[in-house]
């Protein structure tokens, strides 16, 4: 980043925790209700040397790792049957907007159920939630690949593998990455509405526990600003990555 | 000039598209076309005659329903690595740049990066593309640019056979001039046979042996008339009676043709 983009980072960030601020002072909630920042921030700092959080992010993590990689696995492939064949997407698509339109939170508990309380289940969730952007994505990229440069593919010989890796791809790889954007954002979504179904480890449980048993209003908003960073950190690397392939063009 | 390889051999080709709401848009009627191996054809006629369908057709792309396409002695029924096609846009890779584009037909053909190098160095000078612009991605080229690249990449396999479907008709009239020129130097050299689409009769004239004029759709040969002019040629041979004499007689076929029509 360049420095005056840095610059501007950070005086958002500091606006946004005096806005916070102002609300605390303004509406005088007490700390149980809206803790100012320095106490959140200050809470975040003490858990995480106490090493409260960690075992909750790490299993968060991996649930996001996991159901990020096979939905969007799984996403790549169906985007690209959709893309290419009128009778996949005639038969598919009215299951997958389906699956789509009904919320993962009504779904979640019985994916818990048939799955378990384990990482089986926040994985399935995960990839239920990153399927349906990259899946879309890569059908609107796949197809977005000119006529014209298919032709030339055939017209030089390619194979349709050489096609897939050196036309087809490199053509869908913008609008793919977009997907994965808003995919792994949303896996961090699925990873804690599946430890509410029932989970052990994870920020959704420590939020839980925040909330009920220890009452610690700080603690969960300090869990809420981890998840909040884990959606930032992932995006960006997403970002980074859509730079590396393709910025150069 | 006139060599063994590279002759090609169009005989009674029938072509149509199907149209929306049933039926069909009869293309190419009878099309029959012979140009003799190394020898350089002009193809010229009314807007949507079929010339781009000829072409794709006699790269293999497209299977005419009645006829035959031969490169010598062998039909035509896919695409060639005898045959190479420069389309009328440029259609280069946008996410790669002009080396890479240039070399794309060698790296599907399987050539190791070495040799892709060796032969990159060759097309660059054969078709005077600057040495510097090679790593630019095609949109920080120039149009006229864009096209060296892509005939570049047409000759990367040493075709026997060229096909250009007017290649040079987005540059301005001096560039094509220039273009033009530059296309005779690289046929004597290349030594390949050529047939080139275009909308220029005087474009047709400076380069070609022979101009091949067709009927508005479907497409015939309605005209095919020998260019009198000694080679090598140069602009000012444009200035010949010998030319007008010639474009007039062009003229008056793609005229009647349009009656006709
Ligand atoms: N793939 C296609 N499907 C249907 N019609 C086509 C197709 N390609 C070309 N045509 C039609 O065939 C005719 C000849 O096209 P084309 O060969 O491109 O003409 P030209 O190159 O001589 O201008 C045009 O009427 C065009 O609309
Ligand atoms: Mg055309």
């Amino acid at each position: 980043m360049s420095r005056p983009a840095i610059l501007s980072v950070g005086a958002a960030l500091v606006a946004f925790l005096l806005l916070w601020q102002a609300v605390v002072i303004v509406s005088g909630f007490p700390p149980f209700i809206l803790p100012p920042p320095a106490a959140v921030l200050g809470r975040l700092a003490t858990a995480w040397t106490a090493g409260t959080i960690q075992p909750h992010l790490l299993a968060t993590l991996v649930e996001v790792a996991l159901g990020f990689t096979v939905g969007a696995g799984l996403g790549l492939i169906a985007g690209y049957a959709l893309a290419r064949s009128a009778l996949v997407e005639r038969l598919v698509s009215p299951y997958l907007v389906a699956a789509q339109a009904t919320p993962i939170l009504a779904v979640a508990p019985l994916i818990a159920l048939w799955f378990g309380p384990g990482l089986a289940g926040k994985v399935v969730i995960c990839s239920l939630i990153v399927f349906f952007p990259v899946a879309v994505a890569t059908m609107v990229g796949i197809r977005s690949v000119d006529a014209g440069l298919l032709e030339l593919g055939r017209s030089l010989r390619a194979t349709r593998r050489q096609i897939l890796t050196t036309l087809e791809i490199p053509a869908a790889l913008p609008s793919i990455l977009g997907g994965m954007r808003v995919g792994v954002t949303l896996a961090v979504v699925g990873a804690i509405v599946g430890e509410w179904a029932g989970a052990e480890r994870g920020l959704g449980v420590l939020i839980n526990l925040a909330r009920g048993s220890l009452f610690d209003i700080p603690l969960m908003f300090a869990a809420l600003v981890t998840i909040a960073l884990v959606g930032i950190v992932l995006y960006l690397a997403v970002v980074l990555v859509e730079r590396r392939l393709v910025g150069a063009r | 000039m006139t060599r063994v390889g590279g002759a090609i051999r169009v005989d009674g080709v029938d072509l149509s598209f199907p149209v929306r709401g049933g039926g069909r848009l009869p293309v190419l009627d009878g099309m029959t076309l012979e140009i003799a191996g190394g020898g350089i054809v002009a193809l010229i006629g009314p807007n949507g005659c079929g010339k781009s369908t000829l072409l794709r057709v006699i790269a293999g792309l497209l299977a005419p329903e009645r006829g035959t396409v031969d490169l010598d002695t062998t039909p035509i029924v896919e695409p060639d690595p005898r045959i190479g096609l420069v389309f009328q846009e440029p259609r280069l890779l946008p996410w790669r740049s002009a080396a890479d584009n240039i070399t794309y037909p060698l790296e599907l053909a399987g050539w190791p990066p070495a040799r892709r190098s060796k032969r990159l160095t060759e097309l660059v000078d054969l078709v005077s593309l600057d040495p510097g612009v090679t790593g630019n991605r095609p949109a920080e080229l120039s149009g006229g640019t864009r096209q060296r690249v892509a005939l570049a990449r047409a000759l990367a396999l040493e075709p026997e056979v060229l096909l250009l479907d007017e290649p040079f008709s987005a540059l301005d009239a001096l560039s094509r001039e220039r273009f033009d020129l530059e296309l005779l130097r690289l046929w004597e050299r290349a030594a390949s046979t050529i047939l080139l689409v275009t909308h220029s009769i005087a474009e047709a004239i400076l380069v070609a042996d022979r101009i091949v004029v067709m009927s508005p759709r479907p497409g015939r040969v309605i005209a095919d008339i020998p260019v009198e002019l000694t080679r090598p040629r140069s602009i000012d041979d444009l200035d010949a009676a010998v030319v007008s004499e010639t474009a007039r007689e062009v003229r008056r076929h793609l005229g009647e043709g349009e009656a006709a029509a």
